[in-house]
């Protein structure tokens, strides 16, 4: 234990929720610190309920841990009330297992899922006493690595991050700490570390790049300026997840943490080819864990864990290969164990009748359905190839199947939208009540509660979406009072929506590029932290920050780049072609739908990597 | 077929709270292969009970717990299948069977052994300074937390004994599931007699007791 601890102890009596930063779960893992070669401190860059429920950490951490020379213990973002007493005692951000100073660890990784987290990355960084601009960090500081999905879009974080890794992170993570092993024995210079990191596949390493830009911020070029980098980075993909790395366990947290239940990936990546998303992008190609390896794991998960429940967690589970046989065999192998089984991103055009019934057996949460858009135009655009009818089947198979919440997830503010379209979605609610209604009262659940949820749409990096500009925060705004006014007059219906602020700042972010390492400092500085949470939000901080750094984020949220503009993420490989999201961005101008790969090849750019993807060159396009 | 364990709670699960050790220690029982009963319903859950929820902030050496089990087992394989399904934090030091008939843990507790350190040395003097004469007022009335309110309450007859002992405070306090005396009562009392502040304090539990036929005291898993 560390040598503060006691002054440790004395502030977990001060704060909220101490359970956050005490450890001592089942399954953490305690290594003799003195005994391994490699100290890796995982990072989550928030608060521990919601790193605790995060997969890709629980992967890792089992990963590296089974490295009998490695360690990897864990890092949250903690709380403001901890934080404001840690700063005050001059005590360094510690790790959950052994609390050793994050400064201690020979390598520091942080997982990037969603960008409003960014400010916590320096912020602990800063906690922990380590120097927050790579170009400053010293010869023997942790190195300072991040992967996850935002790292496609690595140049926000381009001053602060060693190196990146891109794609999935099974296989690359193991090179990587080996790689920093090996440097730390070998006392070679940190220059040294770096270049032999660009050299492994699938590891970015923004400083062996320079960038040329225009006035206006436009990208000129990205070239490497030494040898080992290579020009374009190709991101790293399992392309077998029944040999790749899965846990048979991991830490069981003592509080309730947002996802307290044993998380079952059962497919990697998505074939829907939704133009908005970016996770259906970036994941492919579609990979699925055999019907043994899962029952396998499943088995194995609860026995490691005593979860009573589990999720069969991907993109889009409904389209799994064998799904009603899978959750069939799984409830069976688990009936003594009385563990339910929740599927938890339905598509409404994919699950069966039959799976519905089964899962009913066990518990009756609320179903998610996600049309994203209210008129069959507008679907077609954003390639949600989803129809009213399905969707009205598919709510009224679940409320004569006993279900009586309905959630719709819905975006505003996506290309082409107009009112028309927002009239669409207060009518497709109100014909889901309709459904509930026409099921007799004797078949159906009492207390119908259909949720519409509206987020704003943030345009992303690698979708065919990625070159238009966000809708105006005014224009959202009015919008979402539209709506509102709109769904006063129906009944049994709440209608939610998110503040439009953060979603302005997620786009700045999300398509930014280097310049914005100053704005991130100076919010930073002026106490940004936890963004992603609205009680600790502060837009006019942010806006502040901008002016700092001398930027307006207009000129980011609202870009609309140019068909031949070099994006900023440009020499980051997603595998995904550029003409392909092109010839995807044209044919949503005229609203034409693009089918399923699984139904024939759309040559999205993964048929070139040979054996990668199932459904390469099947058909023609 | 009942089975009485004894388990800890180490200082550095103080932090966590009764329901979450017992959620705990059911997903353990789940883990640990063990023939544990369920209840019937629709919503079944584990026979498990604990003799005394431990206050938030508290450790516990040897606390109590009861689980319900479908088959026979030897309390020493009861022990080594939870060892083995819980964290080092958890762990438990003895078992036995106990008769169906028996009343529940939670009805036979009477009192329990506290061990109360004062972080702090010089609030630690004061305050053993201060005992003799404390213990030897007829009544104590401090604050109680009620679920109605807040409740004054006379603590001098639940005060069973309490010495100092260097920087710790060790007191054998008044449990049961009528009336208790928790050992923050008892340092708020004390603090105020001695005219300083509550210091910070780290408490241990360090068993819960129970009564024989002869009316004495015993730790609960003997009696």
């Amino acid at each position: 234990m560390s040598p503060c601890n006691d002054k440790i102890e004395a502030m977990l009596e001060k704060v909220q929720k101490a359970p956050r930063y005490t450890g001592g779960e089942m399954n953490a893992v305690h290594k003799d610190w003195d005994s391994v070669a490699l100290h890796y401190g995982f990072c989550f860059p928030d608060t521990y309920e919601v790193g605790m429920s995060h997969l890709g950490m629980k992967i890792l951490y089992g990963l590296v841990n089974r490295e009998p020379d490695q360690v990897c213990e864990r890092f949250f973002m903690p709380w403001t009330d901890m934080k404001a007493l840690m700063e005050e005692e001059g005590i360094p951000l510690f790790s959950v297992e052994s609390r050793h100073a994050l400064s201690e660890f020979d390598m520091i990784g942080f997982t990037l899922q969603y960008e409003m987290s960014y400010t916590n990355i320096l912020a602990m960084m800063r906690l922990g006493g380590v120097t927050v601009l790579s170009r400053e960090r010293g010869e023997r500081e942790p190195v300072v690595v991040a992967g996850g999905p935002c790292a496609f879009n690595p140049e926000p974080l381009a001053d602060f991050i060693d190196a990146f890794m891109i794609g999935d992170g099974e296989e690359v993570t193991l090179l990587v700490t080996a790689a920093v092993r090996d440097w730390k024995k070998s006392g070679a210079p940190r220059s040294e570390l770096l270049k032999t990191l660009a050299r492994i596949e699938g590891v970015y390493v923004p400083a062996l790049y320079d960038v040329a830009c225009d006035d206006a911020g436009r990208i000129l070029s990205v070239t490497p300026n030494c040898p080992e980098a290579p020009a374009r980075v190709k991101k790293c993909v399992v392309t077998d997840l029944n040999t790749a790395y899965y846990p048979r366990s991991f830490p069981v947290p003592y509080t309730e943490v947002v996802f307290d239940r044993i998380m079952l990936e059962i497919m990697r990546g998505c074939t829907r080819g939704c133009r908005f998303c970016q996770a259906g992008m970036l994941y492919r190609p579609v990979r699925e864990r055999s019907l043994e390896t899962l029952r396998s794991l499943a088995k194995d998960l609860e026995r490691a864990t005593g979860y009573e429940e589990m999720s069969l967690s991907s993109l889009s589970s409904g389209d799994y290969t064998c799904l009603p046989e899978l959750i069939r065999a799984l409830m069976k192998d688990l009936e003594k164990e009385r563990v339910s089984i929740s599927l938890p991103s339905l598509r409404i055009d994919s699950v069966l009748k039959e799976s519905l019934e089964e899962t009913q057996k066990m518990r009756k949460t609320s179903l998610t359905f996600a049309p994203e858009a209210g008129t069959q135009r507008l679907r077609d655009v954003i390639n949600k190839g989803v129809t009213e009818q399905d969707l009205m089947e598919k709510v009224t198979d679940a409320f004569s199947c006993g279900w009586n919440a309905v959630k719709l997830y819905f975006m505003i503010g996506l290309p082409t939208e107009t009112y028309e379209d927002l009239d669409g979605i207060v009518d497709l609610a109100r014909k889901v009540v309709g459904c509930y209604f026409a099921v007799p009262k004797d078949k159906r659940a009492r207390g119908l509660r259909v949720t519409v949820s509206a987020s704003s749409f943030v345009p992303k990096p690698v979708t065919p979406f990625q070159w238009y500009g966000q809708d105006t925060q005014e224009s959202l705004k009015a919008k979402q009072q539209y709506l509102k006014e709109k769904f006063r007059s129906v009944k049994g219906v709440n209608f939610n929506y998110h503040t439009p602020e953060l979603s302005y700042l997620e786009a700045c972010f999300s398509r930014g590029d280097r310049r914005l390492g100053r704005v991130l400092l100076a919010a930073v500085d002026r106490g940004c932290i936890l963004d992603g949470w609205s009680d600790l939000f502060s837009f006019e901080t942010w806006m502040q920050a901008f002016a700092d750094a001398g930027l307006d984020p207009d000129s980011f949220a609202y870009r609309e780049f140019g068909r031949d503009e070099i994006m900023p993420w440009e020499h980051i490989d997603s595998g995904i072609d550029r003409s392909f999201l092109l010839r995807e961005y044209d044919r949503a101008q005229e609203a034409r739908v693009t089918r399923d790969c699984r139904l024939g090849c759309n040559g999205c750019g993964l048929q070139k990597w040979k054996g990668v993807c199932g459904y390469a060159n099947a058909g023609h396009v | 077929m009942r089975m009485l364990a004894t388990f800890e709670k180490s200082e550095r699960l103080r932090h966590i709270g009764h329901l979450d050790i017992m959620r705990a220690m059911q997903r353990a029982l789940r883990r640990s292969g063990l023939p544990v009963s369920y209840s019937k319903g629709f919503n079944p859950h584990i026979l498990l009970t604990f003799a005394s929820a431990l206050s938030v902030g508290a450790a516990g050496e040897r606390e109590i717990l009861e689980a319900t089990l479908d088959e026979a087992v030897a309390p020493e394989d009861f022990v080594a299948a939870m060892n083995g399904a819980l964290p080092p934090e958890m762990q438990l030091s003895s078992a036995r069977i106990v008769d169906d008939r028996r009343p529940a843990a939670m009805a036979m507790v009477k009192a329990a052994d506290y061990r109360i350190r004062v972080t702090d040395a010089s609030a630690a003097e004061t305050l053993c300074a201060a005992l003799p004469g404390f213990l030897a007022q007829g009544e104590i009335v401090t604050d109680r937390k009620t679920k109605s309110g807040i409740k004054p309450t006379d603590i001098r007859p639940l005060i069973l004994s309490a010495e100092m002992d260097g920087d710790t405070l060790r007191a054998r306090l008044t449990a049961t599931e009528a009336v208790s005396c928790k050992p923050g009562m008892l340092m708020n009392a004390l603090s105020a007699f001695a005219g300083i502040e509550v210091p910070r304090v780290m408490v241990t539990r360090e068993r819960l007791l129970g009564e024989n036929e002869d009316g004495q005291l015993l730790p609960l898993e003997a009696v």
